[in-house]
């Protein structure tokens, strides 16, 4: 085997802070390389350095032996290097087929000859056994379908190097095993391929040499065969993690939530609910599992009332919902942690002390006169208190939200529902994107609430948290509910499963 | 960013801007063969000189002031009223209508006309307000063609409906009824503080009652508002049909205390001036007044400059024009991540003591 | 007969100017940008066109010159907006407050403030040999000035430009998605300045039309709230060329019917029928609604190196 890749020295500065320091590594051709690393480890930075997207600070790139300058994407293409990104860059407005030739820089055609490339795309999807209808739209075919569509993409444009970046997050379990094979197909036919992931299980299983990043730098480059899974975690992590387990509970509190038949948008496979039955007690957490875009979003929303069901109802504690709103879920106790923090959580350009007192600013502890006066003292000395109890690492309460990390954001946001006492909290991917600090102390929050009689709906597309955290577990498939399971010893086989539809 | 170094950069901007467009201005002036400092210096005088010159500035800027905080107001509570000139003249038409037909006079009938103007602005506001939250219509067009169809109407009012005489224009709201002058002999009338008082008003409204916040908290992010349980619909249209109501008090007091009378040209170009000043004043009440101050002065100091020197008064509207090209693009200038790289080299040091 | 076959000719003629600039629009939008400054653009090629149609004698040259200053004020639209990252909706209104300034100053500089309007040729009509005798149609699209018959060729060439070929296509993704368009190698940045050449151009040109094409003397205020109305043409036309053809057509009859009906009835003040376009152009935006919008990154800034 020759070698592919050779990356020496990379940096990337973004302000004062390295994303990337000093990285070295090399792909070889025919190989699967996997970069593991934390979330916010520098894995993307480093990967958009070589698709052209950033500039390294520092460092060079050899391609075969010979340096290259990857000033844009097109220098990155036309020197065979693709890449599909872990959010698809995908025009949804478009067909297949158009997002294949877009940007295609070999057609010398002004207009588009249709016949001629639809034959070259047909004769590639045959050679790897992609089963695509060109002719589709790309929010009409699934989300593997998707990434089918950006494999063939980078394949068109003649790619000897593909970069997956966490390309099995928004798999089920069969459509990962179809992208293990292509994966195999591709190396075979001596491309080489760089697999980024978090995720032990599949990294032993398909890489050939694995390149550990942590805290933007390269920790080491080890051979698959000669590690065990145990020591990647560490050496990802920095320390060895005593593995945390929470003790499982099963509830015998009241209902303080209640999903009778209830549907909304049934025929929709991603975004809809479909005659949905299920009960939230008091001082449990249920944990939905099942793979993003089944329904979940809804799930959330109807029961905070951001959506009303079109059928069905819904009942908190003891009285039956008949207006669907926010506000009227509010006053019933319910609290929300939003899926999008920046989007649904906060208000971005407003400050720490703001966003904990979003609700409750009329009320005479921090306004006077019926809300003809605000106590900004009061609400200032409330923040502070608020920043020290959910260890929100700022400078000063009146710093904006939208200045702090993905971690900090989210426990403001937590420090907001849980100071409301809430009967119901909804929780939505509560720590994707963040480090494993925020990710702990966030989980254990929860923990306690559930301790104190909170009732939890936990979404999560991160299986082992769910398995980490559910009391019961649930396991939504197309807005369908496939099957409720225990917490405590939880049948993962038979769980995964069911997130297939099965 | 620091809050701290957030409003200093929210009052650089704008000031810096404002000296390099006069500084853009003076070389027009050159240009036009006019000695640029002999001219800023008779602007100057225009605007401030005399106690007759200062009061022309204030009568000048109290209407620009009501446009303005209605920009100013609808844009905190995040829609974008681009209507605030038609609302402005249906509160004129309205005021008009009472002080000419309704048989009162003398206090009453300042009162009543204000009152009426006031509500005329509200509900043309209202309706871009309605069509935005029920059919989702783009706010800005919609609030933009009533801005026409308010200045046609108007047309139809001093041509038809109250025309007097031959001149297209109507007649003259009476004496008594008229707006008083706060000093005699100088021409500032009651309009002037009662927009003082507003801008006030929403000022505190804004930054100190819990239902102001929260508007605000709508105005940044509708989303996250409606999920911790706003009436978001609610407060936009109540943004709509509070910053038209300024509007329209607005051009009733206009109408009452300086023009007496509708005319063709009556309040153009006071909505778009509105906004500017508003974008100028980084939408805070306080500083769009101070902004609408300077392109009041500007406008009265244009014509003493215009007869001492020959520099036509249309300068003065160039200088305003790049007041907000600069302010603008400087602001988006200083939100570029590149921006505080470049500043962090200069503040590098402190900033790594701070954390 | 001849009111209602000079009322469709008169609708051409006024659809015209709305087309231009809508059709300017459109290729901003579907690059990413949306721009509320079209009035403003038009106002500056309105006067400018005028200006130097009268100085060279030719309506070619001024609507050469419509298109060059309305690339030229654009620019500094795209600077703001594309280079520095400032709010398109902002910066929009920034462009119609200065644009119309810098007419009026120039107005004032040439022609001082003298009440006394100075009045140029207009463009002249070409005949369509043949085509023309076609009885109706005849002379409602063959015998116009050749600007209408450029406009209606953008139409068609827009429409092929965004749906047959490969630069339309890549030119449509970076609407949709600056950044998936980027990792393909197309140049964001180079488009999002090209749409704003294409639009500059097109809305001074639309702003020109009013002065060398359809009335023979410039006054303030004359785009009178086209640059809007087109606006409003774009999202009722649907994002597309035969959309926005057939949305400036019923903005153009609406104005021309409110000129005949004018002269038509009495005892009714005119000014009723002058809201005529400004209420049609309500009412269309409100029965369609906001259900389909348009190009998904329309309005958004784009940054290069984002965190």
């Amino acid at each position: 085997m020759s070698e592919l890749l050779r990356i020496e020295n990379i940096s990337k500065r973004f302000g004062s802070f390295y994303a990337n320091k000093n990285i070295n590594l090399t792909v070889e051709e025919g190989e699967i390389h996997t970069l593991l690393g934390e979330n916010g480890a520098g894995k993307s930075t480093l990967m958009n350095i070589l698709v052209g997207l950033y500039q390294p600070t520092d460092g060079k790139i050899f391609l075969k032996g010979e340096e290259v300058h990857l000033h844009s994407p097109n220098d990155a293409v036309s020197k065979g290097i693709g890449m599909v990104h872990q959010h698809f860059m995908l025009v949804d407005a478009m067909t297949v087929f158009e997002n294949i030739i877009l940007g295609d820089t070999n057609a010398k055609e002004i207009v588009i000859d249709r016949e001629k490339r639809r034959a070259q795309i047909q004769e590639l999807a045959q050679r790897y056994g992609f089963r695509i209808d060109l002719d589709k739209y790309i929010t009409e075919i699934s989300v593997g379908e998707q990434q089918r569509v950006e494999i063939l993409k980078a394949l068109y444009r003649g790619a000897q190097l593909l970069i997956l970046d966490e390309p099995t997050a928004a798999l089920t379990d069969i459509e990962v095993e179809g992208l293990y094979d292509v994966m195999h197909k591709l190396v075979e036919e001596g491309k080489s391929i760089i697999f980024i992931s978090h995720k032990m299980r599949e990294v032993m299983h398909v890489s050939d040499r694995i390149t550990i990043l942590r805290a933007g730098e390269a920790v080491a480059t080890v051979k698959k065969d000669e590690v065990s899974a145990q020591e990647l975690a560490a050496m990802m992590i920095g320390r060895d993690l005593a593995a945390s387990s929470f003790e499982k509970v099963i509830s015998g509190g009241s209902a303080v939530a209640e999903l009778d038949h209830v549907s909304y948008n049934r025929n929709s496979k991603h975004y809809g609910l479909n005659d949905i039955s299920m009960k939230i007690r008091s001082g449990e957490i249920v944990g939905i599992a099942g793979v993003d875009g089944n329904g979940q979003t809804q799930l959330a929303q109807v029961l905070t009332g951001v959506i009303a069901p079109e059928e069905g109802t819904i009942s908190l504690g003891d009285s039956k919902i008949l207006v669907y709103d926010p506000n009227n879920f509010i006053l019933r106790r319910t609290a929300h942690v939003p899926e999008d923090r920046n989007l649904q959580g906060l208000v971005g350009d407003m400050s720490i002390a703001d966003n904990l007192v979003l609700r409750r600013v009329e009320t005479d502890k921090f306004s006077s006169l019926g809300g003809a006066f605000l106590k900004k003292g009061a609400i200032l000395s409330y923040a502070k208190e608020m920043v020290e109890k959910y260890d929100i690492r700022s400078r000063s309460a009146s710093q904006t939200v939208r200045s702090l990390s993905g971690g900090n954001q989210q426990k403001v946001i937590l420090a907001r529902e849980m100071e409301a006492e809430p009967d119901l909290l909804v929780v939505a991917h509560p720590t994707r994107g963040l480090d494993i600090g925020a990710t702990r102390f966030i989980r254990q929050q929860m923990i306690d609430a559930r301790d104190r009689g909170v009732g939890i709906l936990l979404i999560s597309a991160d299986f082992d948290e769910v398995l980490e955290l559910s009391d019961r577990i649930l396991v939504l498939f197309e807005g369908q509910i496939m099957g409720e399971f225990p917490g405590e010893n939880p049948p993962v086989d038979e769980i995964s499963l069911a997130m297939t539809g099965r | 960013m620091d809050n701290s170094r957030k409003n200093l950069v929210n009052i650089f901007v704008p000031v810096l801007s404002i000296l390099l467009s006069i500084l853009i201005g003076m070389i027009i002036m050159a240009f036009l063969k006019a000695n640029p400092v002999t001219a800023v210096k008779y602007l100057v005088i225009g605007a401030f000189g005399t106690k007759q010159n200062l009061g022309t500035t204030l009568t000048r800027a109290t209407p620009l002031i009501f446009t303005a905080l209605c920009a100013c107001f609808a844009y905190r509570c995040g829609v974008f009223n681009l209507g605030g000139e038609g609302q402005f003249i249906m509160g004129s038409i309205a005021a008009c209508f009472v002080s000419l037909k309704f048989g009162l006079t003398g206090i009453p009938a300042v009162i009543v006309a204000l009152v009426c103007g006031t509500v005329a602005g509200g509900l043309w506001g209202a309706i871009p307000g309605v069509l935005k939250i029920t059919r989702g219509q783009n706010e800005m067009i919609i609030s933009i063609m009533f801005n026409y169809i308010a200045t046609l109407l108007m047309g139809v009012v001093y041509t038809n409906w109250l025309r007097e005489g031959s001149v297209p224009q109507t007649a003259q709201v009476p004496k008594e009824s008229q707006l008083a002058r706060i000093v005699p002999g100088i021409r500032v009338t009651w309009g002037f503080v009662i927009a003082i008082v507003i801008g006030l008003l929403i000022y505190y409204f804004l930054f100190w009652t819990s239902l102001g916040f929260k508007f605000r908290a709508v105005g940044l992010n509708q989303t996250a508002s409606r999920f911790n349980g706003y009436p978001v619909r609610r407060y936009m249209l109540s943004a709509f049909i509070i910053s038209g109501a300024v509007a329209g008090l607005g051009g009733a007091g206009e109408l009452m205390g300086t023009q007496f009378r509708l005319i063709n040209g009556f309040a153009s170009g006071y909505g778009f001036d509105g906004v500017a000043m508003a974008l100028i004043g980084q939408l805070n009440p306080i500083a769009t007044m101070f902004v609408a101050l300077f392109f009041a002065a500007l406008r009265t100091g244009s014509t003493t400059m215009q007869a001492a020197t020959g520099v036509p008064t249309s300068v003065s509207d160039i200088i305003q024009a790049l007041v907000i090209v600069f302010t603008v693009a400087g602001m988006a200038l200083t939100q570029l991540p590149e921006f505080s790289t470049f500043i962090g080299r200069f503040f590098g040091r402190k900033e790594a003591q701070a954390v | 007969m001849s009111f209602v076959s000079n009322l469709l000719l008169a609708s051409v003629r006024m659809a015209v100017p709305l087309l231009l600039i809508a059709l300017g629009e459109l290729y901003s939008e579907r690059a990413g940008m949306v721009n509320i400054g079209l009035e403003g653009l038009a106002a500056i090629g309105s006067l400018v066109g005028f200006l130097t149609c009268f100085i060279s004698g030719s309506t070619w040259v001024g609507i050469l010159c419509g298109a060059l200053v309305g690339i030229a004020v654009n620019m500094i639209y795209a600077f703001a907006t594309v280079t520095l990252c400032a709010n398109h909706t902002v910066y929009g209104m920034a462009i119609n407050i200065l644009a119309p300034a810098l007419a009026s100053f120039i107005y004032r500089i040439f022609f001082g403030s003298g009440s006394d309007l100075s009045q140029i040729t207009l463009m002249k009509t070409i005949n369509i040999p043949i085509l023309k005798d076609i009885p109706i149609i005849g002379p409602l699209l063959f015998s116009q000035t050749p600007m209408v018959y450029l406009a209606f060729l953008l139409v068609i060439l827009t429409g092929f430009f965004f749906t047959k070929t490969q630069a339309g296509l890549n030119y449509r993704a970076v609407g949709e998605n600056p950044k998936a368009a980027a990792t393909l190698g197309i140049n964001v940045i180079r488009t999002k300045y090209l749409a704003c050449v294409i639009c500059g151009a097109l809305s001074g040109i639309g702003g020109a039309y009013l002065t060398t094409c359809y009335s023979n003397t410039y006054t303030e205020g004359n785009i009178s709230g086209r640059g809007f109305i087109a606006l409003a043409a774009v999202i009722f036309g649907r994002w597309s060329g035969g959309g926005i053809l057939a949305a400036c057509l019923f903005f153009g009859f609406c104005d021309a019917l409110q000129i005949r009906l004018q002269v038509a009835s009495v005892g009714i003040p005119y000014q009723f029928f002058q809201m005529i376009p400004y209420v049609a152009t309500v009412i269309a935006l409100t029965v369609i609604g906001s259900g389909k919008s348009g190009p998904k990154a329309a309005g958004k800034p784009y940054r290069k190196e984002e965190r």
